[in-house]
């Protein structure tokens, strides 16, 4: 399932980072967002990122929990558009 | 060549520092105007980024407040840090699409300009592994916080020219039970904060490629004044 790209948000390429860590989710499940929108901020080598809405959708399930690592490309949550 | 204006604040409260900034950063974001700089001197103030807490604060609430110094939680990255006169703050305001979208080598080259200010004045300055920031030894001479929103930033540097250690000894920086040391400290050089600015300028526009242009930051205050 997680391979399907179009129904995740995936944390995106921010270089040469080897992994963040879940700050905060900015919407929650069942959530509505316009493309832009603030989704989810991380942090990294004293820098926080926040994730925006690639497109319209819906938030359906958060996989990736705050104080949770992740890294480039894994999936945070589960969308709908 | 990347066009980047310069604005030197000078001595200005954080509040009214962190106003500019968001002002700039929503304008950068819209495209309204094109990569700025600020450097600014603070009034004395301690700031907590996102993964920070108050109780890296070592000094009772009634003792910070009759010292006077004001607390502020912002979304940096990072724990607490103090910024007060006699230290350079640099928050460059700048679309990372622009610099390759990598974070990891923004820190690295805010680290590399404040290694080579440091070499200007014949101390060896280093980074170390997992502890962003620059070293002198084991003592820190300079911290980075960052915070990034559509790959445009805020936040930036902060570099002990010859800042108040007493305050510093108010908290634990960055979390940690570190020993802060100002450049001052170890050179016996006339350091005037203008040269010292200029110096750190000069090493940016080296590393970002940057055609530095110097702006009357009156104009902008204008906006937040109204």
């Amino acid at each position: 399932m997680e391979q399907d790209n179009d129904n995740y948000l995936r944390l995106p390429d921010l270089g040469e980072v080897d992994e963040v860590t879940i700050v905060e989710w900015l919407k929650g499940e069942g959530e509505g967002f316009s493309t832009g929108d603030d989704l989810v901020e991380v942090e990294t080598e004293k820098t926080t990122f926040i994730v925006d809405a690639p497109s319209d959708g819906r938030m359906v399930r958060i996989t990736r929990k705050e104080g949770e690592k992740a890294r480039v490309g894994d999936p945070l949550a589960e969308l709908t558009s | 060549m990347k066009h980047v204006i310069h604005l030197a604040l000078g001595r200005t409260d954080y509040a009214r520092a962190y106003a500019l900034q968001h002002e700039l950063h929503r304008m950068r974001c819209q495209g309204e105007i094109g990569d700025v700089v600020i450097t600014v001197e603070h009034d004395p103030v301690f700031t907590i980024g996102r993964s920070g807490s108050r109780s890296n604060i070592r000094v009772s609430e009634a003792e910070r407040e009759r010292v006077g110094i004001p607390v502020y939680e912002i979304e940096r990255g990072g724990d607490i840090t103090y910024h007060g006169p006699g230290q350079i703050v640099c928050y460059p305001i700048i679309d990372l699409r622009d610099y390759g979208r990598d974070i990891k080598r923004y820190i690295a080259s805010l680290e590399q300009a404040m290694i080579g200010l440091c070499a200007d004045y014949g101390v060896e300055a280093t980074r170390r592994a997992g502890y962003p920031g620059v070293w002198v030894g084991m003592r820190k001479i300079a911290s980075i916080g960052v915070s990034v929103r559509h790959w445009v930033t805020l936040h930036g540097l902060a570099f002990n020219v010859d800042v108040n250690k007493e305050h510093f000894a108010m908290i634990n920086p960055c979390g940690l039970p570190i020993e802060m040391i100002s450049l001052a400290e170890l050179t016996p050089d006339d350091m005037p904060m203008e040269r010292v600015i200029e110096g750190l300028l000069g090493h940016m526009r080296q590393l970002f490629d940057w055609d530095i242009l110097e702006r009357d930051v009156n104009e902008y205050w204008r906006r937040i004044d109204g």
